[in-house]
């Protein structure tokens, strides 16, 4: 599950009233929602692959027929396809996520245990992918050429960093060799340092990239001249005016960063042996549990369209360019 | 690292020679003192990490399968087990009687056994598990087979229960050893399903405490625990505490490989499972780590030949296929010397498994004749045989759920000498479910499919003819689909004798059928290796189906 990174080009269209505004994004979301849920459904259920034979206990387990056939009735499915699809989408209307078969419980009750692990394990990688980006980005831009060209290298380097490779490098120096972190999640603060570390580097490259640009500029602005002439510090002038000014392009990018980082979850979660959305929805797709992926799409993208239009909002209100007829 | 293998016929020597070896490799440098003996220690925590999924429902009647039967054998037990030669051996039922015409046995329970939550452990109780695993509404697929042949269960006396059978049933005594057909207190049977899979009750060691799913599950002591297998040498058990010794095992579910390791390495977890051949030969070096090698029984890892259709329909195509693989230098090069060859149907596990060594010559001489004899004999422009414009091609779908990447590498050296030989294998590396699927629609030519059972009746199950499709479910066992009525005599026979010298001899006749006809290409047994740190002391497999028990294991400071 990747994101595609949004295009910023539809903000920049003819804004109409607020209220207006406001109604037509919340008809996108509905959109979104139906899409996720339409295409994850029919994509399940078109691979090849037997629901039946996984619900009944997966590898090294021997079905019979007539427990695969019972097992078909009680779900449902020896309907026709578009019959299981209409029953879904009805009790989705009326808010009912559905019974996941393969944890013998409602589809809402499993994603309710399992999303608060993953929201902290997102928002604690966000902080840190901020934290790391801003203090290269702090480091290089005043280290002159050679230090803005390791610090641009770093980024590149750290956003095509794949997950599981990180994953296990920063086990085997961390856990196995220095001893100091564990391997897998453990309960209390320690446990969640690699995990988010694994998720955070690769985002941190990337915003660190997307700041780079804007940083430039920033340093050139007027404004910064002004404060220079002010007798302002080159220290104070990074943080409060020319970082500032960077990072509104890569704020407006949160919402697609938690996105990123929720499908990195799957990868982390499995190596770390977290608990979380990312490892019921692998899990899940495994068993052919339709109801199960869905819902976790679903609440992801729910997430992620939610994210966005907070960001949209802030951005709006925030700056009246967004909002005045500009084409 | 002391390795301890567990074959039952050799066992008792093996676990001496592995505690000698232990002991020596336990002595600091010049090895003239020895480990203190060890009296068992209460108390502790032990943390058991599986590689496997983590399972949907804690109740093994439900679905059924083998990391459902790790956890279970910590808080169920069954009516009877086996001991480390196999015989079989009082648990639940202290003794057992079958009738003359095998349609009738009756098993005398033990009176002093209570559930943890309360309920006696007595006939009704045994009734109310056997209609549970038969109920189609549990959805149970090992033990719904296993108990197949059970028609009617009837309660005679408090603890004296009748089963009566539709037919005899040499396999029943093993199938009840099994842990996916465990006995169940009745009162939680009747919760719903949704909460007897979050917390079955046994009568077992431990006791389901806490499961929090993707994190972990926590078992607790059973503080009444009276009823080990007869097995288990109660004299050795300190009577201050009394079995088991640990107060809690928390199981957690570490589906990486390198992190279970690590975890094992820096002292997180204390036993993993499921070690993959390159960490089992790293922890080697390593004396803090030990190793219980435990080989699953029933059917050994094997190649399946689909004999239902072309090109395999024609003996000679698969005599020439299993003479052109080399699969030895494969197992000895991926395998690090931790997997043995196997040349039999059965698992080494199982006592009355047959071993054909000969059968299995790489000659590839003999298999370029074999082809030319089948009308094989063009080859095309990629140097792949051809008949009438056909290319002789192989499909060979592979579960990534249940090949090792050991395995997977295998298949390809196998591959490659097929190749040579003239066949196209297409290795199709799927998930689960697509697997299946494959399977369902016959689009298969070879295939790997593990199977554990108690016993050499998986070899009716696997190779009978009624295991070939039966429609409309898709779902059949006989993927090499053997289709041969002397047969099906035989196994049908082996099934009904009530006389174990006759038994013995139809199933090695039976297996002489199968290995004979080229319908199966062993590889080794399917692989079992746990590693546990070596403060864990008195860690042992069921005889069963090769699950570790921590009834009688403890942790020395």
């Amino acid at each position: 599950m990747t994101l595609p990174v949004p295009t910023t080009g539809a903000r920049r269209r003819p804004a109409p009233g607020n209220r207006r505004w406001l109604l037509l994004r919340a008809g996108g979301v509905v959109f979104v929602l139906w899409a996720a849920a339409t295409i994850t459904f029919f994509t399940l259920r078109l691979i090849p692959g037997d629901p039946a034979e996984a619900i009944l206990g997966g590898p090294g387990s021997q079905a019979g027929p007539e427990a695969l056939e019972q097992v078909r009735r009680e779900y449902g499915l020896d309907q026709p396809l578009v019959a299981q699809y209409l029953t879904y989408l009805r009790r989705l209307l009326t808010g009912d996520l559905g019974q996941s078969y393969s944890l013998h419980k409602p589809v809402a009750t499993a994603i309710g245990e399992q999303f608060g692990a993953t929201l902290t394990l997102a928002l604690v990688s966000l902080a840190l992918a901020w934290a790391l980006a801003c203090a290269l980005a702090a480091w290089s831009v005043r280290g002159g050429r050679v230090a803005w060209a390791i610090g641009s290298g770093l980024e590149l380097v750290a956003a095509a960093v794949p997950h599981f490779w990180l994953a296990t490098v920063l086990i085997l120096f961390f856990s196995s060799t220095l001893g100091i972190l564990p391997p897998v999640s453990v309960p209390g603060p320690l446990g969640i340092v690699l995990p988010a570390l694994t998720l955070a580097v690769p985002l941190a490259g990337f915003l660190g990239q997307v700041m780079r640009e804007s940083l430039l500029t920033a340093m050139e602005s007027p404004f910064v001249t002004t404060a220079r002439a002010r007798g302002e510090s080159e220290v104070r002038i990074f943080w409060r005016h020319t970082l500032r000014h960077a990072a509104i392009p890569a704020v407006g990018l949160s919402g697609w960063a938690f996105g990123s980082l929720i499908s990195g979850a799957v990868v982390v979660e499995s190596v770390f042996a977290r608990q979380g959305l990312g490892r019921s929805l692998l899990s899940a797709v495994q068993l052919r549990d339709v109801t199960l992926v869905t819902g976790i799409v679903l609440v992801v993208a729910l997430a992620y369209t939610v994210m966005t239009l907070v960001t949209d909002l802030a951005d709006r209100l925030i700056d009246p360019r967004t909002r005045a007829a500009t084409a | 690292m002391p390795s301890r293998r567990f074959s039952r016929p050799r066992a008792v020597v093996v676990v001496t020679a592995a505690v000698a070896l232990l002991l020596a490799a336990c002595s600091p440098g010049g090895g003239t003192s020895a480990e203190p003996s060890g009296e068992p220690v209460a108390g502790g925590t032990l943390t058991y990490a599986s590689g496997d999924a983590e399972p949907s429902c804690l109740d093994p009647h439900v679905g059924g399968n083998y990391p459902q039967a790790l956890i279970a054998t910590q808080y169920l037990e069954s009516l009877v087990s086996l001991d480390e030669d196999g015989e079989v051996v009082p648990w639940l039922a202290t003794e057992w009687d079958e009738s003359d015409d095998g349609l009738e046995w009756e098993f005398t329970l033990r009176d002093d056994v209570t559930f943890t939550d309360g309920t006696p452990f007595d006939a009704e109780a045994v009734a109310a598990n056997i209609a549970h695993v038969q109920d189609p509404a549990t959805a149970s697929s090992t033990g719904y087979l296993a108990l197949a042949k059970i028609k009617d269960v009837v309660p005679v006396e408090d603890h004296l229960v009748r089963l009566e059978m539709s037919a005899p049933d040499s396999a029943l005594l093993e199938s009840l050893s099994q842990v996916w057909v465990a006995m169940e207190s009745p009162a939680a049977l009747e919760r719903s399903q949704e909460e007897n899979c979050a917390a079955p009750v046994g009568t077992g060691p431990f006791v389901v405490d806490q499961w929090e799913r993707q994190e972990s599950v926590t078992l607790v002591r059973n503080d009444d625990y009276t009823s080990p297998p007869a097995d288990v040498d109660t004299e050795a058990v300190a009577e201050d505490t009394g079995l088991p010794y640990l107060d809690t095992i928390v199981w957690r579910f570490i589906p990486d490989s390198a992190s279970r390791y690590a975890a094992l390495q820096s002292g997180e977890v204390q036993v993993i499972d499921n070690a993959q051949p390159d960490t089992i030969r790293s922890a080697e070096s390593d004396e803090a780590i030990e190793e219980l090698d435990a080989p699953r029984p029933g059917a050994a890892n094997r190649i399946e030949l689909n004999s239902g259709k072309a090109p395999f329909d024609d003996e000679r195509v698969r005599e020439a296929f299993i003479r052109s693989v080399n699969v030895d230098d494969g197992v000895q090069s991926l395998f690090f010397g931790t997997a043995e060859r196997s040349y039999s149907p059965l698992s080494s596990v199982e006592p009355l498994g047959l071993s054909l060594p000969g059968l299995f010559t790489v000659d590839p001489d003999a298999a370029a004749d074999l082809l030319d004899d089948a009308g094989w004999a063009e080859r095309d422009a990629d140097g792949y045989r051809v008949k009438d414009g056909e290319r002789l091609t192989l499909d060979f779908p592979v579960s990534t759920n249940q090949s090792i990447p050991a395995e997977q590498s295998l298949f390809e050296q196998i591959q490659a000498d097929a190749k040579t030989a003239g066949f196209e294998i297409r290795l199709q590396p799927l998930d689960l479910s697509s697997w299946y699927g494959v399977l369902a629609e016959n689009d298969y030519d070879l295939v790997s499919a593990p199977y554990t059972k108690v016993g050499p009746d998986v070899l009716r199950i696997l190779y009978h003819s009624d295991s070939i499709e039966p429609a409309p479910s898709g779902y059949f066992a006989n993927l090499a689909q053997v289709d041969d009525a002397e047969l099906d005599e035989l196994l049908t026979r082996a099934s009904a004798t009530s006389d174990a010298g006759e038994r013995a001899d139809l199933y090695a006749q039976a297996q002489q059928v199968v290995l004979e006809g080229y319908y199966i290409l062993p590889l080794y047994d399917q692989q079992n290796h746990f590693l546990y740190s070596s403060t864990v002391r008195g860690l042992r497999a069921m005889p069963t189906v090769s699950t570790p028990t921590f009834a009688e294991a403890w942790l020395a400071s």
